[in-house]
This record gives structure tokens, sequence and C-alpha cells, in this order.
């Protein structure tokens, strides 16, 4: 039932699972357990889910508490159509040497970008440093 | 139950806090105010890359630094336990001072639907309860 109608609210989810993404573009899936008005998390059973190509690795983390202005987006999960997923499950260990040979090559292309920027005087700021103030 | 009432739950307890550029700071809660500024004792702090570490006896993280918290499975049991001891105490004064509210902050119901998740269902207040 919404006491403010035309609001939106996050009460709703409570006790449900979530994906939430963050800021430094991690995903979190857990159950919302806490809320408050400046979307400040408490999800449990929380499990952070590294995504690469078709393949995915879930790494268990407990309880997180996620403070709101990082959170990016979260989202409902359908428990019924959580496993109807094109994605492949893989191991940790397997996941994480995808993300890191995933992380070299881009790198390595960023690299050269800023290098072939920096011949023509130009210089663009590192995307996570952009919202230093 | 609000986050910051977790935390001060949380004191004495390990915690692992990420600041915003990405270190992280295991420690065991000393203290937390209101605005979620926290103390940590016996501190170990990584670099972002995991490359450094540093050994403090003890830190200040501000609240508007922190990214995340992770805090251990237990602290949920902990709750649970602490409500249930809360609601049993405020239970019986109400029976001896026959107020009319029920509100009064007994038994917030603890972590709703702990150990029950989908199909949501919110457990009542059971302490505090007649």
């Amino acid at each position: 039932m919404n006491y403010m109608p035309g609001t939106a609210s996050l009460i709703e989810d409570i006790d449900k699972k979530h994906l939430v993404l963050l800021r430094d573009g991690r995903t979190l899936i857990g159950f919302l357990r806490s809320i408050d008005q400046f979307a400040n998390l408490v999800l449990h059973q929380t499990v952070e889910r590294i995504h690469v190509g078709k393949k995915y690795g879930d790494i268990p983390r407990g309880i997180f508490v996620v403070r709101g202005e990082n959170v990016v987006l979260l989202g409902e999960i359908d428990l019924e159509k959580e496993s109807d997923t094109p994605l492949q499950q893989v191991s940790i260990e397997e996941i994480l040497e995808e993300q890191r040979v995933e992380q070299q090559t881009k790198l390595e292309a960023e690299k050269l970008k800023v290098q072939a920027l920096k011949d023509r005087g130009l210089s663009i700021p590192r995307a996570d440093t952009l919202d230093e103030y | 139950m609000l986050h910051l009432w977790l935390l001060k739950t949380a004191q004495n307890h390990p915690l692992l806090v990420e600041l915003k550029n990405g270190e992280a700071y295991n420690g065991h809660l000393v203290s937390c105010d209101n605005w979620m500024n926290i103390n940590l004792r016996e501190v170990i702090c990584k670099s972002r890359d995991r490359d450094n570490f540093w050994l403090m006896p003890e830190c200040y993280i501000r609240s508007s630094t922190i990214k995340y918290l992770r805090i251990p499975n237990e602290i949920i049991d902990t709750v649970k336990e602490e409500v249930a001891a809360k609601g049993r105490g405020r239970g019986g004064l109400q029976q001896k001072r026959q107020k009319g509210h029920g509100t009064g902050g007994a038994g917030r119901g603890g972590i709703p639907g702990t150990s029950r998740d989908q199909p949501e269902r919110r457990p009542g207040r059971e302490a505090g309860k007649q």
C-alpha cells in the first residue's frame, strides 16, 4: 500500500532477492533486509557475481551494508525465472582468471588509446576519478 | 531494522570496509555514530590493487568515504537475540505500567523475515505483544 501515490519506494522490496549494481561495476545479489531514505541497503546472504562474456561466477560474501550513493540500480530477482538464463556458471577460480585476462586486455587497449590521445595533445581523465571534486 | 542499529550491534566484531577509492580496511569496530563514521582497531589496510598492506592500531573512517561494509554472518543471530531480550524486558515493564500504546519500541519485530524469504511474510512483533 503506497502512502504517497506517485512516489518510488523500496519498502515493497524488503526481504526479496535483488540484484544491485554498484558504481564501481560490481554486481551483488542478495536479500534486501533494510533500507533508509538515502537508499543505504542491508543485503543478506549476498553473493558477488562476476560476469565475463557468457560466463559468470558467484562469490559468497555474507552481509553487506551498502552506502546508498554507491548504488546505480537494483532490481528484484524473480526466483522462478532466476535459473532461466543463457549464461553459464563457472567456478570462482575460473571466473577470476577470465576477469584478470579481460582486465589486462582492457588495460592494454586503454594504454594505446591514452598514448594516441597524448600524441594529439589531448588528455581525458580516468572514468573512476571523474567524480572526485 | 536500520543499518545503523545493525552497526551498533556489530561493535567489537571484525568488519571489512571498502572505501570509494577501492582501499579495503579490515578491523574490529570500536564505535560508530549516527552518520556511520566509524572507529576501527587493529586495522589492516590493503591498497586498491591488494598489493600493499599497512597495519594500524586504530583508525577513523569518515562515512562519506565508505563504499560498503561487510559484517560477519553471526551478527544477524546476535541481533535477533538482542531484539528478543529487549522485547522480553519491555514486555514485563508494560504489564506493570499498563500503558496503552503498544509501540513503545518494544520488539521491533527483529529483522523482517530473516528465516523466511520469498514468499514474503513479515513476522509480527512477537515481543511486547500480549
